[in-house]
C-alpha cells in the first residue's frame, strides 16, 4: 500500500485498499449491528484488547482482553443491546505493507438500557476511539485492539463514578 | 532518521523529562492532541506544558514501548505503558504518591524533513484516575487512599 491516510469522514468515499478493505467491511457490519459478520471478517482465533474495558467486581476484575469469538462478540452485542442507535464514522485511517490498520472512529450512541456501572439515563454520547487491526495476507482480521477514554463517556451520559 | 527512529526517540526524551529535546524533534509549529484531556494545540504550548508537568509529577516515570508501527503516510504509531509514582499534583489530582500503569496509544506524524508534526495520543483517563485513588469525576481533587 503506498497511499497516504485514508480521510474517511462523513460524506467522503474511502480509497479502499486490500489491507483496509476488511477494516472498513467491518467497521461497516458493525454500524448495521450486524455482530456475526464482524466475527466472520476475523480469523477464527483472532485476538481482541478493548484497553479500557474493565468490570470490576468484588473479587475480580474482567478485562476486556481475548478472543474476538468469546469476549468480543459479546461485547460488541452489549454495546448494540444497550445503545440501540450505536453508530460509528471513520475520521481516518492509516495502514503499512504488513497488514496493520489504524483507524480513528468515532462511535456514537443513545442508551436505552445501563451499560457496566453507567445506569440509563436516555443521554447520548459520540467518543472518538482509536482502533489498531491486524489484516492477515488472506483479508482476515487477526487482531483488534481499541483506546478510548471512559472518563469522556461516563461525564456525557451523567455518570460521576470512577468505579 | 527513520519516523521509526524519531519516535524512539521522542518516547526516550518522554521518559527522561527532557521535553526541549522533545520540542528540537518537532516542526515549529507542530501540534498536540490528547484526546482524554479535551486538549488540543501547539506542541510549544500546550504540548510541553503537559510533558513539564508529567516530568514534575512522576520523576520516576518509565516509558515502554509495546508495539510500534509506521504507516504509509509516516506516521508512527505506539502502543507504551507509562509507569512511575506521584511525586506531585498531577492535571488537578493532590498527590498521594500513587503508582501508576497506563496503557496508552501515540500517533507521530513525521514529514519528509524528519521532524513531528503533529501528535495525538488516545489512553483511558478513567484507569489513571482510579490508579491515582479519585473516587468521583466531579470531586477530582477528593481522593481517598
Amino acid at each position: 500500500m503506498t497511499t497516504t491516510a485514508i480521510r474517511a469522514g462523513t460524506g467522503v468515499t474511502p480509497r479502499e485498499s486490500g489491507t483496509a478493505a476488511p477494516v472498513l467491511a467491518f467497521l461497516h457490519a458493525y454500524r448495521v449491528h450486524d455482530v456475526e459478520r464482524m466475527v466472520d471478517l476475523c480469523t477464527d482465533g483472532a485476538d481482541f484488547r478493548y484497553v479500557p474495558f474493565e468490570v470490576r467486581g468484588r473479587q475480580r476484575v474482567l478485562h476486556g482482553e481475548g478472543k474476538v469469538r468469546t469476549i468480543g462478540k459479546v461485547i460488541w452485542t452489549a454495546l448494540i443491546d444497550a445503545f440501540p442507535d450505536l453508530n460509528n464514522d471513520v475520521t481516518s485511517l492509516r495502514a503499512d505493507e504488513h497488514g496493520n490498520v489504524v483507524a480513528e472512529v468515532s462511535v456514537g450512541g443513545t442508551q436505552a438500557r445501563p451499560f457496566g456501572v453507567m445506569a440509563c439515563t436516555g443521554g447520548h454520547f459520540e467518543l472518538p476511539h482509536l482502533f489498531l487491526f491486524h489484516v492477515t495476507g488472506d483479508g482476515l482480521i487477526d487482531d483488534i485492539v481499541a483506546y478510548w477514554d471512559n472518563v469522556d463517556w461516563k461525564r456525557q451520559l451523567g455518570c460521576v463514578e470512577v468505579d | 532518521m527513520s519516523a521509526r527512529s524519531l519516535a524512539e526517540n521522542f518516547f526516550g526524551c518522554l521518559q527522561a523529562g527532557e521535553v526541549d529535546d522533545v520540542m528540537g524533534l518537532m516542526t515549529p509549529d507542530a501540534t498536540m492532541s490528547l484526546v482524554p484531556l479535551n486538549r488540543h494545540g501547539p506542541m510549544a504550548t500546550d504540548g510541553a506544558a503537559y510533558m513539564r508537568e508529567l516530568a514534575r509529577s512522576f520523576p520516576d516515570l518509565v516509558v515502554h514501548v509495546r508495539r510500534l508501527l509506521v504507516t504509509a503516510d509516516n506516521t508512527a504509531v505506539a502502543e507504551i505503558t507509562i509507569e512511575g509514582t506521584q511525586a506531585d499534583d498531577f492535571l488537578a489530582v493532590v498527590n498521594q504518591e500513587k503508582h501508576i500503569e497506563l496503557d496508552q496509544a501515540w500517533m507521530l506524524k513525521v514529514t519528509p524533513a524528519d521532524q513531528i508534526s503533529a501528535v495525538t495520543a488516545y489512553w483511558d483517563q478513567n484507569q489513571l484516575y482510579r490508579q491515582l485513588g479519585v473516587k468521583r469525576l466531579d470531586k477530582i481533587t477528593i481522593t481517598i487512599g
